[in-house]
């Protein structure tokens, strides 16, 4: 089996995000590995180790992605792509699906798995996006992958009504949430290992990609904006008889915060 | 008495004492190695008072009484060592002496009256131990037969030199002396029978018996005690009992300074290394020669495992039986490992890449067949490690445990990749944002917010950095330490600065758990940042912060002179810097925590602090001082789930409660914490307040 | 005027509110508003469908339509959106939303975006504001299409209770089941315990409550809520609790729509694994908990006081 599984580096969300004239403060910011992906590294890492797989991954854009990619050869990952062009400067996830697109096409993958949303955007669309563009069967939000045989896999998907099994046939695309698996930490040897590897980089020229193509495919949307969230602070905080400050609580939970 | 039969028992005895002795210093040498040479002043010193003066034995209030035991015991086989050379002289020529301890000269009535003496005592103490072992059995003893039987031997040993020299003096001085036997009768000092009163005593025994009775009574005791003498040596080596034999020399190597051997700086980028899996023990061959002979030298006396937080608590870490266990592997791959060793030397003279290789393979075929983590020592065994050294301060023979525990994890962390996964979080957490929680490392001064302290960032120029750790950057609770840690230093007008969010974990966590590699890159970025800046001291509120830096971190490069905040105040209330209010009213006790006390000997200071803002004086808590109880955090267990047994910081808080305290002074952010959920389990956080030496102090500020 | 097509909300038959929400919204932006309801037994459910809003109603009412699949649902929000010719089509804040939002978008080459809090029509285009960075900062964004597919976080929109609509049922034709994906089994959550990384709502129980009894009365209130029910460590380490219901750095990271903290004080291994949550309420006997610096609410008192109040008030509302 071969697995694709794709990769973005993102912001890391345990930090403060300032916003400053409608952009987020870039200075002091790290990025890492968007934990959806890194979870869908693992997958593909243990169904390589489990069932037998050829690994590879793919990230489009982020600049210089070589960290993040060498950790996934440290977890076990074994070849690398990364598209980076300035083309890709406004991307949105139809822009992303397009390039990925021509990643799939260019390899002989039967089953693609990528993380269920990125922490930067929370969006939750190119997997499924990408899918409907390859024309592939398509789950999202799975939580746990048996293969069945060569051509079959069995997902199970967290569902508003509970857990889906969904039998899939390969080739196919699955988005998977954090809760499949506990990412393993890179350890040494592993990384010593990944120092050796080599990332294909590739602009989109070199991908079969016209840059005006691209622009040209003016994004179906655009951030236009930023503006600061309220941060976590502490809120309302009630003393006072019990049964009057609950029913209040009560009613701002409903009526103020919405929630029940 | 018999030249011949002497020789021939002198020969066989020593001749397999010698043959086993070859072959247990053989495998030693075939071990890894450990630099134990240098200093021999401060070596003879420990020799002196920890071996020969048996500190550790007779020091220690709660086991004075069988420790004096063993002293006695130990004293009474010096003593007796000139006596058993007196006897094989004996052996091939009647009337033998030793040169100036014959009868012409007072030395030598004053060693026969106090070896007989000796031996009276060391026989009351044989019937001591066992009425202990049988009777009173302490719950740290491990009875065995091997006990009882060398306990039974040196019973014999005594008993047959003193009925020994009883029927000479029968036969002397109640028979005429038929055969004619030298003793000592210096007109001077008398008749040797008025210096020996214990074994005339022994001598009663054999009231009423004919002269040829107890002449063949004092030829069997003789060689009874000759044989038996000579079977006791041969069996030393065999069990538990090698620490005869191995304790002088295992304490005279001991460890100096610090207090154990520092956890190795790993060479990470050595690939040999890896292939050869030599990172960290995983093997029972990478044990180094001083480790084996920790192994040798272990009584099994339970020690260790009496004051262990993890035995104590049910917890599958039992250290003797650790000890056990290893020396037992070890010995079953006696042969295989001094091969392997002669193997490894020839590869150093041979350069040819297809040779080495050759020669490896061959190598890796001598390794042991089962696995050290998991076949031979279970990996909860070696998890359950709080690193707190409790035992290396009460074992009598100086074993250094907890570094050997620490290689081991090393090697399952970086080698087996098989240390405990819940710890990933943690680890993630101090790769990406330097520290253990994971928050986001941008918040890392947020503490010290409105508090008008200075960064190094802004000025670097200052006295004393103050290296604030994780907790007190990030923990709640902890951060109420830092805040009046800052208004201590404020008040006594001390020129000092943070690093902010430059400053990450110093590693010390990250290392504990075997992850070498983390430990390493976190101790770089530090020290690259504190060389910058030129910092030369720092003041520390983390006991962990204080060892990594002051003790670690020279292994890197990062040279600093690092005091724990109660060492600081401390010397600012000497100075006259600081005036503190005795205004404490509460029953105040104090909980050591283990990288202040037993890592770096601070036990003084926090004390002094103390006493001088406690109204009715610290009240201490039966474990304290050296032997003070863990809280259960260190060694990466803050970081783990106590999932077995009793839970450690609980058992410390019902002793803190025993002791009717009202509250409770720590120095560590680890041991806040479990201190405090501990009192909270407990229901008993309102009436037993937990808090740090510092807040105490800003309280107590004049 | 813009044509607003409302995916119907529909668990276990009946219609959630979240339906009207959408639809009043499309009304205060003056669109056209349709609705398409999907499902295996959903005919008597135009009359609701009607009153939640909307003036046509496209059913899809197929036995195969039962269990949800994205394949074929898919099939039947396009199908409608062209009859309907929407501009926008909104989908509730819904796991199958969000699997469907971006397939339709890409069937109809439209924009998609996902968890939105407003919708602005200005200057001929559209914009949306919407949380990221897990709602550390807030994206307004602009629409580039003419279409726009989008998710509507839960309760960004506000029903009014004055609308009304027309029935006018459309009956969209069964669309092919998705042979390549096959919906085997639906493991219902009522079954069983509602797992703690997939719950809206998330109760936990801390040492405050002391012992079993402690414990089984929060878990009354977690029941009422079909909450699911978590702890803090010190109940696990006491033995109350599994430790698979620990939430913390080292058990569970949970961010659910609404967190509640029965006597937790907020050490931070706690928060460390729950305050990525929208909204958090705290329970506590100690004002100085730390649990109140993150919690949007906090009430100071004790829990066996508050948890058996706070149940009654919960169930007036519904």
């Amino acid at each position: 089996m071969k697995i694709l599984t794709t990769v973005k580096k993102v912001v890391d969300v345990e930090l403060t995000m300032r916003v400053e004239d409608g952009a987020i403060v870039e200075d002091g910011m790290q990025y890492v590995i968007n934990a959806w992906d890194e979870s869908a590294v693992e997958a593909s890492v243990q169904l390589k180790e489990n069932n037998g797989a050829e690994t590879t991954l793919v990230s489009v854009g982020g600049g210089d992605n070589t960290d993040m990619i060498r950790r996934c050869y440290a977890m076990g990952i074994e070849n690398g792509i990364h598209i980076e062009d300035p083309a890709l400067d406004k991307a949105d996830s139809s822009i992303y699906a397009r390039v990925l697109q021509m990643v799939y096409e260019k390899g002989d993958y039967d089953l693609v798995i990528t993380g269920k949303q990125a922490q930067d955007t929370d969006s939750g669309q190119t997997g499924i996006i990408l899918a409907e563009y390859l024309g592939l069967p398509c789950v999202s939000n799975v939580v746990a992958i048996e293969v069945l045989d060569g051509q079959h896999i069995k997902v199970s998907r967290s569902g508003d009504a509970g857990t889906e099994i969904v039998e899939m046939e390969l080739p196919a695309l699955i988005t998977v949430d954090v809760s499949i698996n506990e990412p393993r930490l890179p350890q040494m040897r592993g990384i010593m290992m990944a120092k050796k590897k080599k990332i294909e980089v590739m602009d989109l020229a070199a991908l079969g990609v016209s840059a005006d193509d691209i622009s040209a495919a003016a994004p179906r949307s655009e951030i236009v904006e930023y503006m600061a969230s309220k941060t976590r602070k502490g809120g309302q905080k009630f003393e006072g008889e019990p049964a009057d400050i609950t029913a209040q609580v009560v009613d701002l939970l409903a009526n103020e915060a919405k929630v029940l | 008495m018999n030249p011949f039969f002497m020789s021939l028992l002198l020969i066989v005895g020593l001749a397999i004492f010698g043959r086993t002795m070859v072959h247990k210093i053989r495998l030693l040498m075939a071990l890894g190695p450990a630099n134990r040479a240098n200093h021999i002043k401060a070596r003879l010193k420990n020799l002196v008072v920890l071996a020969m003066g048996q500190k550790r034995l007779v020091g220690r209030k709660k086991e004075w009484a069988s420790g004096l035991m063993h002293a006695l015991i130990f004293w009474g086989f010096c003593v007796l060592l000139i006596r058993s050379l007196t006897l094989y002289g004996e052996g091939f020529v009647q009337g033998f002496q030793l040169p100036f301890l014959g009868d012409r000269y007072i030395l030598g009535y004053l060693y026969i009256a106090i070896k007989d003496i000796m031996e009276g005592i060391v026989l009351l103490m044989v019937v001591y131990a066992f009425i202990r072992r049988m009777i009173l059995k302490p719950a740290r003893l491990h009875n065995t037969w091997e006990a009882y039987f060398v306990l039974g031997m040196i019973g014999v040993l005594m008993i047959s030199d003193l009925l020994y020299d009883g029927a000479r003096y029968y036969l002397i001085m109640h028979h005429n002396n038929p055969a004619h036997l030298h003793f000592f009768n210096n007109p001077q000092y008398g008749s040797e029978f008025l210096w020996t009163p214990v074994s005339v005593g022994a001598g009663v025994f054999l009231a009423g018996l004919s002269a040829d009775v107890i002449g063949y009574v004092m030829i069997c005791m003789f060689w009874l005690h000759i044989i038996t003498q000579l079977t006791f040596l041969n069996f030393l080596p065999l069990g538990k009992h090698f620490h005869v034999i191995t304790a002088l020399p295992n304490v005279y190597l001991k460890k100096l300074g610090y207090p154990h051997q520092k956890t190795k700086l790993l060479d990470l980028e050595n690939e040999v290394a890896w292939e050869d899996e030599s990172l960290g023990i995983n093997h029972i061959h990478q044990l180094t020669w001083k480790q084996g002979l920790d192994l040798y030298t272990c009584t099994e006396c339970g020690r260790c495992k009496e004051v262990c937080p993890t035995y104590i608590t049910d917890k599958p870490l039992n250290l003797h039986d650790f000890n056990d266990k290893l020396k037992l592997e070890l010995l079953d791959n006696a042969d295989n490992i001094i091969k392997r060793a002669k193997l490894s030397a020839t590869i150093k003279q041979d350069d040819a890449a297809d040779q080495t290789d050759k020669i490896k393979t061959e190598m890796v075929e001598l390794n042991s067949k089962k696995e050290l983590i998991g076949d031979v020592i279970a990996q909860d065994t070696l998890w359950a490690c709080t690193t707190c050294r409790a035992c290396e301060e009460v074992c009598p023979v100086t074993i250094e445990h907890v570094p050997r525990i620490m290689a081991m994890r090393q090697g399952q962390t970086l080698m087996a990749e098989a240390y405990p996964k819940e710890l990933n979080p943690s680890l993630k957490g101090l790769e990406r944002n330097g520290n253990p929680w994971g928050i986001g490392y941008d918040k890392r001064a947020d503490w010290a917010e409105g508090l008008d302290v200075k960064l190094m960032a802004d000025d670097a120029d200052v006295d004393y950095l103050l290296w604030v750790g994780c907790a007190g950057s990030f923990d709640d609770r902890s951060k109420k330490v830092s805040t009046s840690l800052v208004k201590i230093l404020q008040k006594a007008h001390i020129d000092f600065a943070i690093l902010g969010v430059e400053e990450k974990c110093t590693g010390d966590f990250a290392r504990r758990v075997g992850n070498e590699m983390l430990y390493q890159m976190m101790a770089q970025e530090n020290i690259e940042t504190l060389n910058n800046y030129g910092v030369k001291k720092i003041i520390t509120a983390c006991p962990h912060c204080l060892n990594t830096l002051k003790h670690e971190y020279p292994q890197m490069g990062g040279n600093y002179q690092v005091m724990h905040h109660a060492e600081f105040i401390d010397q600012l209330v000497k100075e006259g810097k600081i005036t503190l209010r005795k205004s404490l009213e509460d029953t105040l006790t104090y909980h050591d925590p283990c990288y202040l006390g037993r890592y770096n000997s601070i036990y003084d200071q926090p004390r002094s602090i103390l006493n001088s803002i406690s109204q009715d004086g610290l009240k201490e808590l039966d474990r304290h001082g050296r032997e003070s109880f863990c809280c259960g955090a260190g060694g990466g267990r803050m970081w783990m789930e106590e999932t077995i047994g009793k839970r450690i910081n609980l058992e410390r808080a019902e002793e803190i409660v025993a002791k009717k305290a009202t509250r409770v002074a720590v120095g560590c952010p680890f041991c806040l914490t479990m201190i405090e959920d501990g009192m909270k389990e407990l229901d008993k956080e309102e009436e037993i307040k937990t808090r740090d030496i510092a807040e105490l102090v800003a309280e107590s500020l004049a | 005027m813009s044509k607003v097509l409302v995916v119907a909300d529909i668990k276990q038959g009946d219609l959630k509110s979240s339906t009207s929400e959408l639809l009043s919204k499309a009304k205060a932006i003056g669109a056209e508003r349709a609705v398409v309801a999907i499902g295996g037994n959903i005919e008597s459910l135009s009359s609701d469908l009607a009153n939640a809003g909307s003036d046509t109603q496209y059913i899809a009412n197929d036995p195969g339509l039962e269990l949800f699949s994205a394949g074929p649902y898919t099939t039947c929000v396009v199908d409608a959106a062209r009859q309907f010719d929407a501009d926008m089509i909104w989908f509730g804040f819904s796991e199958s939303g969000k699997a469907v939002a971006p397939r339709v978008a890409a069937q109809l080459d439209a924009a998609c975006a996902t968890e939105i809090t407003d919708v602005i029509l200005e200057g001929g285009h559209i914009e949306v504001v919407r949380p990221a960075i897990t709602n550390k900062v807030i994206q307004r964004v602009k629409i580039n299409t003419d279409k726009l597919v989008a998710v509507v976080r839960a309760g960004a929109f506000e029903a009014v209770e004055e609308i009304t609509g027309t029935e006018n049922v459309v009956e969209l034709s069964p669309p092919e089941s998705d042979l390549k994906a096959v919906i085997k089994e639906l493991v219902s959550d009522a079954s069983g315990e509602i797992d703690l990384a997939d719950a809206d709502i998330v109760v936990s129980v801390g040492r405050g409550a002391k012992d079993q009894a402690g414990i089984d009365l929060v878990k009354d209130l977690a029941n009422d809520l079909s909450a699911g029910f978590g702890s803090s460590r010190a109940m696990v380490d006491g033995g109350f609790m599994a430790h698979n219901k620990q939430v913390g750095q080292t058990g569970k990271i949970v961010a659910p729509t609404l967190y509640i903290a029965i006597g937790i004080s907020g050490a931070i291994q706690h928060l460390a694994g729950m305050n990525g949550s929208k909204v958090i309420l705290a329970v506590n006997k100690d004002p100085e908990a730390p649990i109140f610096n993150v919690a949007d609410y906090g009430i100071v008192g004790d829990l066996f006081e508050v948890v058996p109040i706070l149940r009654e008030e919960i169930k007036k509302l519904s």
